[in-house]
């Protein structure tokens, strides 16, 4: 009778724990969330250029009437809201982007910004998120092995890996569409899929997509396994040195199963170490979709920056912000449920 | 102090490191001894030129002559002179032909031009052949022979008052000059840019600005992390929540896209190299707070810290000879790694079109970014941007080694 | 007398540190104990005493080697056996080990039942789950732990609880030697007696055979086993009952540890606190002669001079000194 009700209440008192553990790791979501859009609003706002004027002035060139001017100036002070107070203008952004609406862009006119967001955020995802992940995994693998086998293996992957992730991800992007693209010719230069298609759902188009996949693929693949790699092998080193693996050894159990620990223990914490640093890889891997013009967000604030145009600018930032965020919330979520040490340390 | 110093330099990886750095910065101070002159100015017309040595055509007329007879003299000139197209339609030809050329190596000049000499006739008229596509023949064909004959190049001036074309000397094949007779002569180790401009010359002034940069974005970065780390160790309690707030804040947003927003809203004009570090610098403490924190939080209450603190001495006393020197070689890791990111991070800042503004100084990112707008990737100028990446590669891992070679002295965990 | 369960023989193992120099940490250690017997080994921190119940564990990864010398566990020596076989025959289940810091013995992402699985199946492939989860909850429960710890994390569970349950993985097996390094150095003095009492208990209930226990707390012993061993160097210095060594060391050394210690065990009484001046030599190069001449009040010239042999007296104690027994009794009896 004893058993089912301790392991009843055991369950209860978890599942309060994950409630309590979910919700402040979703509190503190919302919290990063306003302060990004508030930055993302005051930010350029509080520097001296009047964006605005420049805004008038890039559209206004070649005008030589002065009243012409003024009221393009007047149409976009009222679309910005810029003649009404400082507050206001802020209630306007965030209702405005609450219904995704981010404007119209001044390169691409007169589409949406919203419009051209949503046909490039597709491309970022499907191709930051597996090549991220795949960069991990393998970074982590070949760390583990790096730690575990020493010596020549060891003194060979470390200084590789590290020059590796020394290699910035733009010049990792540059020197596989050189050698890869241009010289051999085996991929194509750039675009996400053949210029002369439309994209639609056909074999072709999907070959097409798959083919020009995959050099922004693996430049970002490459660059994030060196630095994984770098820090899973001293994760490991760590851990192999831990009183645990000792005491297993001396208990007579083999040391495949104690690789196992390790690998399992220094592996864990990766994640939150993936959640911390995907800010920085995003960065990189934004800069990699340029080189190769793949038609992803990099790509867009690139167009959106030398086409001076600002409100594509500003929702691209805040859009990756909060694909950043939602990430870092997801990994610590997922992180919280597969390590008990995060389990003991915050559920109670 | 003095065995800590031994002991880093015992450790091998930070020594391979620290040359590599070492290296760099040597040659950063001697090239532009030897190389003087503002690394922006224009020199080349056009764009890309090869990298190579280029010897003034005008002054080597005016050198002193020496005959040389090469035997091998044609061939090499014939091989310069024919190109991969010329070469392929010249196999093309020997298809028309129905001759066998399924063993020829098209890089094979010799042989190539063997067999044309035995198979070409002007006077064939293959079917389907285009008079255009037949006179392009006929003309490779002449300049073959001609490069082969023996004629001379003639180099007149018109006289002034007649107007008239005057000889004024006479170069044969055989004509020689040596290179250290002539008065300008230009070594290019790495060509010319999109604008013209010596790449070596400009890579080494821009390696140097970028270094600056980095040092500055790192020293901002590193004071910024270290105060508010500091503070929020030591002082613990409200200050430590509401630092640690701000700090979370910061991790979890991307410092790219605050870069981003930060360079944009600044404009151009008002970007210079130190502004762009200082905005790097700002966006980018969130570590070193972080760490620098939990290493004051284990010194707080040990022993030595706590007597100080008994003693009566100050906060800043305590902190700078109490905490300061446990957390030195912490900070300086940091630091290092803070460099190495700012370098990357003005890089790609510079290739969003963001970077420092572009008429005072080159920076490595913007050499980048220069490249890669006029498709120097594109049409092979690998000059152009490869010396910029292995650079920017270099120093990072140069950094990163010294990065590692310290910690293995400090945490001992991780030796071997 | 009663059978040797343990018996170690001119034992000698050397660590090489990463510079390449050998450090003689267990330097010609001789001693057995019998069935049903425990033996306390006492020394500072770095005398070689941790060393030692690595070292008589058979099983040698870097840095630490074997030089030379015997093990026999109950008969059966294993000094020259290959490691797989001594991992799998002996390790766990002739002699187990009880590390230092229990505390973070446990790997911490393991269920505890899955860790006796893999204990249980180092030894025995085949073993089945549900006999494998009977035979700890039974153990478990007979050692005071509720069987609900199986189901738990290391990282879930308290200090105190992490300790009795490494004693209960380690014995799980019913190993003939269990060697115990310092188990309660970390913990209260409640936990450390109950650490103490698990111990006797389960040699009581016959699942150990005989116990090594490992202290820098001479007096802690005397509670604890029927004999101490006091160990400096590397080297054995003086071995004898528990109360021959606590009320009456004989050599100089003995004889300061336990003038150094603060806690009021019976026997310390009267005891005045001295401090033993200097620190023991450097272990890369041992000194020729009496290695513990250099801190000694009594050394000569000729301690320093000659190799001292181990020197038995009374019935069946050991000491390691020029000096004779009746001289040093004469000398500390006026201090």
């Amino acid at each position: 009778m004893g058993q089912p009700n301790e392991k009843t209440r055991a369950f209860l008192a978890r599942t309060k724990g994950y409630r309590k553990y979910f919700g402040k790791k979703l509190l503190w979501f919302v919290i990063t969330f306003v302060v990004a859009v508030i930055l993302n609003f005051f930010l350029p706002r509080m520097m001296p250029a009047d964006p605005v004027a420049a805004i008038t002035g890039k559209m206004a060139s070649g005008m030589t009437d002065a009243s012409a001017v003024q009221e393009i100036y007047k149409r976009y002070e009222e679309e910005f809201g810029t003649n009404k107070p400082m507050w206001q203008q802020f209630l306007l952004f965030c209702k405005n982007a609450l219904h995704g609406d981010f404007g119209t862009s001044f390169s691409q006119y007169p589409r949406r910004v919203s419009d051209i967001i949503s046909s490039a955020i597709g491309w970022t995802i499907a191709l930051q998120l597996p090549a991220i992940l795949v960069g991990w995994l393998l970074g982590n693998l070949l760390g583990a092995l790096a730690a575990y086998i020493r010596k020549g293996f060891d003194k060979v992957l470390l200084p590789v890996s590290l020059f590796m992730s020394n290699i910035p991800a733009f010049g990792m992007a540059v020197i596989l569409l050189v050698v890869f693209a241009v010289n051999l010719k085996w991929f194509p230069v750039s675009g996400g899929y053949n210029f002369d298609m439309i994209p639609n759902l056909s074999w072709s188009f999907i070959k097409s997509v798959i083919v020009h996949y995959q050099l922004p693929f693996w430049s970002i693949v490459l660059i994030s396994i060196g630095g994984q790699a770098v820090g899973m092998r001293s994760m490991s080193i760590y851990e192999l040195n831990a009183d645990y693996v000792k005491y297993a050894r001396f208990l007579g159990i083999k040391d495949r199963k104690i690789v196992g620990y390790v690998f399992r223990n220094a592996m864990l914490p990766q994640v939150t170490g993936l959640a911390l640093s995907i800010g920085t890889m995003i960065g990189g891997a934004l800069v990699a979709e340029i080189i190769f013009s793949y038609p992803g967000l990099g790509s867009t604030m690139y167009a959106g920056v030398t086409a001076a145009d600002y409100p594509l600018i500003s929702a691209t930032t805040l859009i990756i912000t909060v694909m950043v965020l939602i990430a870092t919330f997801l990994l610590d979520i997922i992180y919280g449920f597969i390590d008990p040490r995060v389990k003991a340390a915050q559920f109670d | 102090m003095k065995n800590t110093l031994r002991q880093v330099f015992h450790s091998s990886k930070f020594v391979v490191g620290f040359c590599i750095f070492a290296a760099i910065l040597l040659t950063m101070i001697i090239y532009p001894l030897y190389n003087p002159g503002s690394p922006l100015e224009m020199i080349g017309v056009g764009t890309f030129a090869k990298p190579g040595t280029y010897v003034s055509l005008y002054d080597a007329t005016k050198a002193p002559v020496e005959t040389l007879r090469l035997s091998d003299a044609d061939d090499k000139r014939i091989a310069a002179s024919l190109s991969q197209d010329d070469r392929i339609a010249m196999v093309e030809w020997f298809t028309i032909m129905e001759i066998d050329v399924s063993d020829l190596d098209i890089s094979d000049t010799d042989a190539l031009l063997a067999l044309w000499r035995e198979h070409y006739d002007p006077s064939v008229k293959p079917k389907g052949m285009t008079m255009a596509k037949r006179n392009y023949y006929k003309r490779l064909n002449n300049a073959l022979l001609e490069l082969q004959g023996a004629d001379t190049l003639i180099i007149a001036d018109t006289d002034e008052e007649t107007g008239a074309l005057v000889e004024k000397s006479k170069i044969t094949k055989t004509d020689y000059v040596n290179v250290s007779t002539v008065a300008n002569v230009k070594v290019l180790p790495l060509g010319t840019d999109n604008f013209g401009r010596d790449v070596l010359k400009e890579l080494v002034s821009a390696t140097g600005t970028s270094i600056l940069i980095g040092i500055i974005a790192g020293t901002v970065a590193t004071l910024i992390g270290l105060t508010l780390g500091l503070l929020a160790g030591y002082v613990g309690g409200f200050v430590d929540d509401f630092i640690m707030f701000i700090t979370n804040i910061f991790t979890v947003i991307p410092g790219f896209v605050l870069l981003i927003l930060i360079s944009y809203s600044l404009g151009q004009e008002q970007r210079g190299a130190t502004v762009v570090a200082v905005v790097i610098g700002f966006t980018s403490w969130t570590w070193t707070a972080r760490s620098v924190r939990s290493q004051v939080i284990s010194l707080r209450n040990r022993d030595h810290v706590n007597l100080s603190k008994l003693s009566g001495h100050s906060l800043v006393r305590i902190v700078l000879t109490d905490i300061l020197p446990y957390i030195a070689s912490y900070v300086v890791m940091a630091f290092i790694l803070q460099v190495s990111s700012g370098i990357l991070a003005e890089a790609q800042l510079s290739l969003l079109g963001l970077g420092p503004k572009t008429t005072e100084v080159p920076t490595l990112g913007l050499m980048m970014n220069w490249a890669m707008l006029y498709s120097a990737h594109t049409n092979g100028s690998w000059w152009a941007y490869f010396p910029v990446i292995l650079t920017i590669a270099l120093i990072s891992f140069s950094l990163n080694l010294m990065n590692t070679g310290l910690d293995q002295v400090f945490n001992p965990t991780l030796r071997d | 007398m009663g059978k040797k369960m343990l018996e170690v023989r001119d034992l000698k193992t050397k660590y090489i540190t990463r510079f390449h120099e050998d450090v003689y940490a267990v330097d010609g250690v001789s001693f057995s104990i019998e069935e049903g017997k425990s033996l306390g080994i006492a020394g500072e921190s770095g005398c070689g005493k941790s060393t030692l119940a690595l070292s008589m564990m058979g099983y040698y990864f870097p840095p630490l080697h074997y030089i030379s010398g015997d093990i026999i566990i109950d008969g059966q020596n294993i000094s020259g056996m290959n490691p797989d076989d001594v991992r799998k025959s002996i390790l766990g289940r002739e002699i187990a080990y009880i590390p230092q810091a229990a505390m973070n013995a446990l790997n911490p992402t393991q269920r505890i039942i899955r860790f006796v699985e893999d204990v249980i199946r180092a030894h025995d492939p085949k073993a089945d789950k549900k006999e494998i989860r009977e035979l700890a909850e039974a153990r478990f429960a007979e050692l005071g732990l509720p069987p609900t710890v199986l189901n738990r994390h290391a990282v879930e569970l308290s200090g105190g609880m992490k300790q009795r349950t490494v004693i209960a993985v380690s014995t799980i097996l019913n190993p003939k030697v269990l060697i115990a390094d310092e188990p309660s150095s970390a913990l209260d003095v409640t936990s450390q007696k109950m650490v103490i009492k698990m111990m006797r208990e389960l040699m009581e209930k016959g699942y150990i055979k005989s116990m090594l226990f490992i202290t820098h707390e001479l007096p802690l012993l005397y509670n604890v086993t029927d004999d101490i061993m006091v160990m400096y160097a590397g080297q054995i210095v003086e071995k004898g009952t528990a109360k021959e060594m606590v009320f009456d060391p004989v050599h100089p050394y003995s004889h300061g540890l336990m003038g150094s210690i603060l806690v009021p065990e019976e026997g310390t009484r009267g005891h005045k606190l001295t401090a033993i001046p200097g620190t023991p030599p450097n272990l890369k190069r041992p000194p020729k002669g009496c290695r513990f001449a250099d801190r000694c009040k009594y050394a000569t010239d000729e301690c320093r001079y000659y190799t001292i042999p181990e020197k038995s007296f009374e019935n069946d104690r050991m000491y390691r000194c020029l000096k004779r027994v009746d001289e040093l009794k004469e000398v500390y009896s006026h201090e």
